[in-house]
This record gives C-alpha cells, sequence and structure tokens, in this order.
C-alpha cells in the first residue's frame, strides 16, 4: 500500500532533516541533534516493521553517499569508523522500540513510548555500538562501555522527551499513529 | 492592550485606541547572498509610515526581506535599522518591537492549543507563567476568542489558524508587525475577516504581497525587484507602473528560463 | 541533493561500483585480522598515497571527511598513553584511519547513480522472495527529494522560535516537525495513488 511506502520514506527524510534542524540544547548548554530522537520516533510512532524499515532507508541512502547524518556526514566510512556499531544497531533498536509500542496497551502513550525508547533507543543501541568500539578500537566490552556512559544520561533525556512528544503527535493526528494503528 | 468591538459577541471592552508613533526603517547598501545567490542586492531606502506595502513578484526577495527585517537572518552588508536597532543584533529589542508572520500558519504554529501557542511568546519576554497565561486569555477575549483557550490547533480551519498566529504575536505587543503573504489561499470571507482585525492594530504594519488589492489604502508601497527598489511612493504613484510591468511580463514567456 | 562523490574525476570514477565495493569489503575485513603496526603504517601511506594523486583539492575534500575522526583519535591516544601499550594504540589508530579513509575512498570515486545500480543488482535474487524492487527504487527517490522539502520547512518553524524566543529553538518544534512530515507522507501517498500507485502497471 502506498501509505506504507511513504510513511517509510518521509520518516527516512525525516531522520535526515533533524540532523540539521533544530538545534537543540540540553540543560546542561550541550548542543545535540535530534537525530537520534528521530530513531526513537521511528519506533514509537511507525511501529515496529515500518519505523526499522525507515531507520535502514535512511542508512542504505548514507552508504551511497548522500550526507544525512548529522553535520553532513556520509559514506561509507561512517560504517567502519568507531561509532559504525552505534549506525548498524540504529535500525533494530527503532524495531524493538516499535516492538514494545505495538504490544504494550496497558499504560499510556508517553509512559510507554519512554520505555521503549529507552530499552530500544537506548539499550539495544549501545550494546552494538559498545560491540562496534570493542572491535574497532581494540577494547574489552567493559572497557568500551565506559567510553559511552558520557552520553546515557542526554540520551535518557532524550527518550524521556521522544515519549512526551509520540503522546503529543497521536493528539494531533491520531489516525497517522501507525504503531498503534491496529 | 488594544480593546475594540469586533462583532456582537465580543465583551463590551472599549477603550480608546492609542495610536502608537509608526516604526521608522532605514536600510542602506544591504546585501544578502543565499547558497551563492544574490537575494537582496544593494538594497537602499527608508521610511516611516504606519502601513507600508511591500510589492513584487514571487523571487524578488520579499520573502528574504521580511526575515532580515525581524532580524531573523544576518545580511552580508550595509546598514540595517528598524527602529533604531538593528533587529539581528539586537535581539532583546527586536523581539519587543516586531512581530513576523510567515505565509504558513503550519510552518509556525509549535504548541498543540492555542493557549500555549500565545503564552509562549509572553513567557520568552519574561513574563511569569501566571502573567502570561493572563495576557495571553486577555488577548484571546479581546479577539472574541476567549473559548478557544483549550482547543487544539490542529483541529483548526487555515483562517483560525491564521488567526492564532496573529493573536499570538499582537499578545506580545510590539510596535512593528510584518506579515509575509498573510492571506495567501484563504477564501474571501476568512480574508475579509482577517482583514479587519489587521486594521484594528494600532501600532505599524508591513504588509508583503504579490496582490495589490490588499495595499490600496496603504501609505507607502514598496516594489521590489530582483533583491533592489524598483519604486517607492503612495499606491497611486507605485501601482499604475507595478501593474503595467506585471501584464508585461505576464505577456512573455519567462516562466521557460531556468534558475543559473 | 548534493551527494559525497567528488567533483573531480579521477579513474576510479569509471570503475565498476561492485568491484570497488567487494574489494573494499575484502580489504577492510583483511585489514582487522593483520596485527604488524609496520603493515598497517605501509597500508595507511598507499592509502594517502592515493587520496593525493588526483590533486590538491580532491586531497583536502578527503582530509575534510576524516577529520571527524579526532575524537576517537585522541580518547585512544590518551588511553594507550596512560596503559605505556604505545604500539598497540598505534596501530588501532593507524588501521581505524586507513579503513575508514578506504571506504571514503570509494564513497569519493562513486557516483550515487552507479550506487543505486548496485543496490538493483544485490536486490534482484530477493524479488523471487517477495521484496518489492520497483518500491525500493520510489522510496530512494523519495526521500531524496523530500529531506530538502522537510528541512526548509524545519528552519521555517526554527525561525518561529527565533521571532519570538532569544532562546535556541528545543525539541518542541519537533512537534509540528513530526505533524508536517506526517501530512506529507498522506499528501504524497494520495498522489501516489492517484498517478497508478505500487500496481505493476507493466505490461506483459
Amino acid at each position: 500500500m502506498e501509505k506504507n511506502l511513504t510513511y517509510t520514506a518521509l520518516f527516512a527524510a525525516l531522520i535526515a532533516a533533524l540532523g540539521l534542524v533544530p538545534k537543540i540544547t540540553l540543560a546542561f548548554g550541550v548542543p545535540i541533534t535530534a537525530q537520534s530522537m528521530g530513531i526513537m520516533l521511528c519506533g514509537t510512532i511507525l511501529g515496529a516493521k515500518r519505523g526499522g524499515l525507515a531507520v535502514l532507508l535512511f542508512l542504505l541512502l548514507v552508504a551511497l553517499g548522500l550526507p544525512l547524518l548529522s553535520g553532513g556526514r556520509g559514506g561509507l566510512g561512517l560504517f567502519v569508523s568507531a561509532s559504525g556499531g552505534f549506525l548498524i544497531g540504529w535500525p533494530i533498536a527503532a524495531f524493538v522500540t516499535g516492538l514494545i509500542v505495538e504490544k504494550w496497551r496497558s499504560a499510556s502513550l508517553a509512559v510507554v513510548s519512554t520505555v521503549a525508547s529507552i530499552l530500544g533507543g537506548i539499550v539495544v543501541m549501545y550494546v552494538f555500538g559498545i560491540a562496534g568500539m570493542a572491535i574497532v578500537l581494540k577494547k574489552s566490552l567493559p572497557d568500551a562501555a565506559m567510553l559511552t556512559m558520557a552520553f546515557i544520561p542526554g540520551d535518557i533525556v532524550k527518550a524521556v522527551i521522544a515519549g512526551l512528544l509520540t503522546s503529543a503527535i497521536a493528539k494531533a493526528r491520531p489516525a497517522s499513529v501507525l504503531s498503534r494503528a491496529a | 492592550m488594544w480593546c475594540q468591538q469586533i462583532n456582537m459577541n465580543d465583551l463590551n471592552n472599549t477603550a480608546s485606541l492609542a495610536i502608537k508613533d509608526a516604526s521608522s526603517i532605514k536600510l542602506e547598501q544591504v546585501c544578502l547572498d543565499i547558497q551563492g545567490k544574490r537575494i537582496l542586492d544593494q538594497l537602499s531606502f527608508s521610511t516611516k509610515v504606519r502601513r507600508l506595502g511591500i510589492i513584487g513578484r514571487n523571487g524578488s526577495g520579499k520573502s528574504t526581506l521580511s526575515r532580515v527585517l525581524s532580524g531573523l537572518i544576518e545580511t552580508k552588508s550595509g546598514l540595517l535599522e528598524v527602529a533604531g536597532v538593528n533587529p539581528f543584533n539586537d535581539r532583546k529589542a527586536a523581539l519587543q518591537e516586531i512581530g513576523l508572520l510567515f505565509q504558513n500558519p503550519d510552518h509556525q504554529i509549535i504548541f498543540p492549543t492555542v493557549l500555549e501557542e500565545v503564552v509562549f511568546g509572553l513567557r520568552q519576554l519574561g513574563e511569569k507563567k501566571k502573567q502570561a497565561e493572563q495576557i495571553a486569555k486577555e488577548t484571546l477575549a479581546t479577539f472574541g476568542k476567549a473559548h478557544w483557550e483549550n482547543v487544539h490547533t490542529s483541529a483548526l480551519s487555515q483562517g483560525q489558524k491564521h488567526l492564532v498566529c496573529l493573536m499570538a504575536v499582537v499578545a506580545m505587543q510590539p510596535n512593528l508587525i510584518i506579515l509575509d503573504e498573510p492571506f495567501a489561499g484563504l477564501d474571501i470571507p476568512t480574508k475579509r475577516q482577517l482583514q479587519r482585525y489587521l486594521d484594528k492594530f494600532p501600532g505599524s504594519l508591513i504588509h508583503i504581497s504579490h496582490d495589490p488589492g490588499d495595499l490600496n489604502d496603504y501609505d507607502q508601497l514598496l516594489w521590489l525587484e530582483s533583491g533592489q527598489v524598483a519604486a517607492l511612493g503612495t499606491p497611486e504613484e507605485v501601482l499604475p507602473k507595478y501593474l503595467e510591468e506585471m501584464h508585461k511580463i505576464g505577456d512573455s514567456d519567462d516562466i521557460s528560463n531556468l534558475a543559473h | 541533493m548534493i551527494s559525497l562523490t567528488s567533483p573531480i574525476e579521477t579513474r576510479a570514477h569509471h570503475w565498476s561500483a561492485g568491484l570497488k565495493l567487494g574489494l573494499l569489503c575484502a580489504t577492510t575485513l583483511g585489514l582487522f585480522f593483520v596485527e604488524s603496526l609496520i603493515f598497517h603504517s605501509v597500508f595507511l601511506l598507499g592509502v594517502i598515497a592515493l587520496y593525493a594523486m588526483p590533486g590538491k583539492a580532491f586531497f583536502i575534500s578527503g582530509w575534510q571527511h576524516l577529520k571527524m575522526l579526532w575524537p576517537f583519535i585522541l580518547v585512544v591516544a590518551v588511553w594507550h598513553l596512560w596503559t605505556q601499550e604505545f604500539a598497540l594504540g598505534a596501530t588501532i589508530i593507524i588501521r581505524m584511519v586507513a579503513a575508514v579513509a578506504l571506504a571514503n575512498l570509494v564513497t569519493m570515486t562513486t557516483r550515487l547513480s552507479d550506487m543505486i545500480e548496485v543496490v538493483r543488482f544485490l536486490a534482484r535474487p530477493f524479488a523471487r522472495l517477495g521484496l518489492n524492487t520497483r518500491a525500493l527504487e520510489l522510496s530512494i527517490a523519495l526521500v531524496i527529494r523530500m529531506t530538502p522539502v522537510l528541512v526548509s520547512k524545519g528552519q521555517s518553524l526554527s525561525w518561529a522560535w527565533k521571532a519570538r524566543s532569544n532562546k535556541r529553538s528545543g525539541w518542541r518544534v519537533i512537534l509540528p516537525f513530526t505533524v508536517l512530515a506526517l501530512d506529507d507522507a498522506d499528501h504524497v501517498a494520495e498522489a501516489l495513488r492517484a498517478r497508478g500507485g505500487l500496481t505493476n502497471m507493466e505490461k506483459k
């Protein structure tokens, strides 16, 4: 169906757009981009399958050489650098996030989305990211994990925001929240 | 706060209009490039009227000029003064003096409910939450829209969204409001209703439009062409020349030309 | 949207994309099985030479892309200076830079259309398993088409924020941003359907 295709493609475009606009400042004055939040939103709004596909499509285009990653980065080099594991983890993170939102119906959407974003967008993503770092930087898994600790508080903030956003989007466009369409 | 009886259903809250002094605009040799293309080209003009209209073809630089006058984008060179300050450098003064209404309200409304949208600007001006909500509610009441307080912005019609954007800007009590094609795509009744709200604004208005019909009663018109001043004068002076030129271009086929 | 392919023509631009990618995969994999610092140093020098061959502009452009590795290089350098494992640290850094540089070289010397051809080629066997290849091609085109559109809308929203606030536009702008993307998805689906949709219109 056409909607599946366009929703997937538009969210892939949204992830790319979020890499450029808006620039957000975390509470402690650290500027971040909203791109990783886009990954979470793919899951919470599109659900597991379409959300995962959207992120996969996004990565495919980055691999093809389009500068879609925040800061205008792109190309094959990113997948073999130390942060390559995170990229590979993104579609799976979106899938897991979406799966949780699809299956867990008994709590409010904001809570479900936040928890889903943490489990998918953080836990799953970091598993792949840390594995990737361990391989490229030749460190043990615990050592590699240590290197990424500093980013986790920021990511938790992003997960909470993703939860609030999902809830607000569901109120504005209830028919478009495909993760809860069934 | 300007209050006015707008229609029979409004609150009976009349106070005399406090007409504000016209905002002065001064540009000298202002240049602006976007992605290598020169959009504003040594633009120079000076004016101080309550109602200024800006006309020109699409692509003449009108929208860019609105962003420059409200201080949202930086110019490459030249002198820019709106109400005595450079709006890009002095954001604080700009926020207090100048309000901007974009063409598409969908690209402007940020918050899910009407009250939140109106409160936002007030909080950014430094008002405490309670004060901001109070002023916001007063603004809604002035427009006769007190019942819109908790309405979801995504449930509004196009014309209603335009009005919410206007209310959000008016609540901040600017001396100057810049309107970038505010009536684009609206039907005649909605346009007339919004026009009425606009006419009551006691401060200065800069109204950008490609439709001269909106600007007949304005004090001055600025005709922008390729980022430069083609004419600056009263509607009687500028409109006939503008219309003649537009019709002439309409007889040609420059729609075929690709941008460099 | 402009891809990262270098506008400076090299001989590699004309080589088969599939061949380049295949070689890249094999070489990168091989790199991670070699431990010798000398080997990696020589290899990196070779890659740098490849960057230098097409000229200064190409070299500088390539350097820009490699700059993003500096935080990792810094972390590894500090780590290994601390543990005094200099050789190991150097090996890690040099290998990572070489792998990224080589992959980036393929990106810079391969046109987007050639890359899409490879995707098409690789997708063919999956068509029999149910993958809608036409949908895949449409999706790629749609993302390329719609990203600048969404960026422009996002820019408008940021400006709408900036017109009323001194603070940096927060996460709140993402709400209308996402709603706009959802609306665009609905509109484009409609337009697609009006033009035949995804139904296979090919004459058998």
